[in-house]
């Protein structure tokens, strides 16, 4: 990633890559006639080159295998942030002989299975997957794509087997956990705070007899999966923020989206952000109250999409679509929430804090 | 990782060989000499993609390793950078 994400503070500027082919790898070979890239146009480039905390967001539109444009601009990028990119670029690129990582199975449910099991060896396929590093995504996704189409998004990454990120982690479990309708899905978005930029994560929640838990891919092992046995939403949601306070990033908005259907052919999207919820502008006890009642509201399944009955817009405090609440209830002021004392968000303190500009990312 | 590969089933089927068609009176030799040549080309073409695709994952594989190495050095060092400063 260019910018603050590392790589001691380098130069944007692209540096040739040594080797026997001029850089060019073994795996840079054109694709057969009738696939092509995406036109190459730089306009195009900056569209696919989105911010996510500050640094570029690369993806990959063009398939497998990826053609030459995007295989070259995720070595370029790593050359960019990698200290020895342009080493690490040739030593791997020209290697004529590299070990074949193993497939990981494809998980398969049983009947002896408990649903903890299945899920941990959902969560433990996605860790064999492991999180993508590279700066590239590999797989496209699209939120507001039919439900249909982001599973069949999913089989491509059963069957390509590469490493993945937080949203497609998300996709990926929806599409292992169809079929078990005792377990509920609803995706879980953290946009959080720290050192000058805003981050965005995303994990799949999960509802089962009583207790929440989640399924997910994250540079942070306690910013993922967590295990089916919290009583409520709000247990989970803050056990979230708690661990995120471990990694000095304040988190400012919470968002929850509705259940996943389980058929895996629904034309649906996903229902991303059903409650939006400004925690930092909350007591814990106000956020916890919201949480909680739009927990109900889901369990009792008398929710619909928030994109159904008007255009989505941001509900600051989560106004639920319960048919239960009173319209136009008072406005509530907003409470700022305790302030904690591990936020360093003022750009005084990054001097010393952050001398090398280390995006501390999830 | 382990070097054993477990991928999905093998390119390149054998070209199947077209049915004659019954019913034909005195059997002629029909030339058939594009079928076949295409065929085969195409499973060429399969087979160059799977063989990229393998060596694509390879090195993709082996860059994680390195970044996700890179990582986890950069966030010790911030770590002991904190700590540092907190001292």
């Amino acid at each position: 990633m260019t910018g603050m994400a590392g790589g001691g503070g380098r130069g944007s500027s692209r540096r040739a890559a040594a080797g026997k082919e001029g850089g060019r790898s073994r795996s840079a070979q054109p694709r057969a006639a009738g696939g092509g890239g995406s036109g190459g146009g730089s306009e195009e480039e900056e569209q696919e080159q989105q911010r996510d905390g500050g640094s570029l967001f690369l993806v990959n539109k063009s398939g497998f295998p990826m053609d030459g444009q995007t295989w070259e601009r995720m070595w370029g990028h790593v050359e960019r942030v990698h200290p020895d990119g342009s080493a690490v670029a040739a030593a791997i690129r020209s290697a004529t002989r590299l070990a074949r990582p193993s497939v990981p199975p494809v998980p398969n449910y049983k009947l002896s299975m408990s649903i903890p099991e299945w899920l941990q060896a959902i969560q433990t396929y996605m860790k064999m997957l492991q999180y993508n590093h590279t700066g590239t995504q590999f797989f496209e996704i699209r939120k507001t794509r039919p439900l249909s189409g982001l599973m069949e998004t999913a089989k491509e990454m059963t069957r390509e087997s590469l490493p993945i990120k937080c949203l497609e982690a998300v996709i990926l479990g929806i599409y292992l956990t169809n079929g078990q309708p005792s377990v509920e899905r609803f995706p879980i978005s953290f946009k959080t705070h720290f050192s000058g930029n805003y981050f965005h994560h995303v994990v799949l929640g999960i509802y089962c007899n009583g207790r929440y838990g989640s399924l997910g891919m994250s540079r942070r092992s306690d910013l993922m999966d967590k295990p089916l046995t919290y009583r409520t939403l709000s247990d989970l949601i803050f056990d979230f923020e708690d661990s995120y306070k471990k990694y000095l990033h304040s988190v400012k908005k919470v968002k929850i989206g509705l259940y996943v259907p389980h058929e895996p052919h629904s034309f649906q999207p996903i229902e991303w952000k059903q409650l939006v919820l400004n925690v930092s502008k909350m007591m814990r006890t106000e956020v916890r109250k919201e949480l909680e009642k739009f927990a109900r509201d889901m369990r009792m399944k008398i929710l619909k999409p928030s994109s159904a009955h008007s255009p989505m817009k941001e509900r600051s405090r989560g106004k639920s679509l319960s048919p239960r609440r009173r319209q136009g209830s008072p406005q509530r002021r907003a409470c700022r929430r305790d302030k904690s004392p591990a936020v360093l968000d003022k750009k005084g303190d990054l001097a010393t804090l952050n001398e090398v500009g280390y995006q501390l990312r999830i | 990782m382990g070097a054993v590969w477990v991928g999905p089933g093998s390119p390149g089927d054998p070209p199947r060989v077209a049915a004659m068609d019954p019913g034909t009176g005195p059997r002629k030799e029909r030339p058939k000499p594009r079928e076949p040549a295409a065929r085969l080309e195409k499973a060429k073409q399969r087979s160059a993609q799977q063989e990229l695709k393998q060596r694509q994952r390879a090195e993709i594989y082996a860059l994680n390793r390195v970044m996700t190495e890179l990582e986890q050095q950069q966030f010790d060092s911030f770590c002991k950078q904190m700590q540092g400063s907190g001292e």
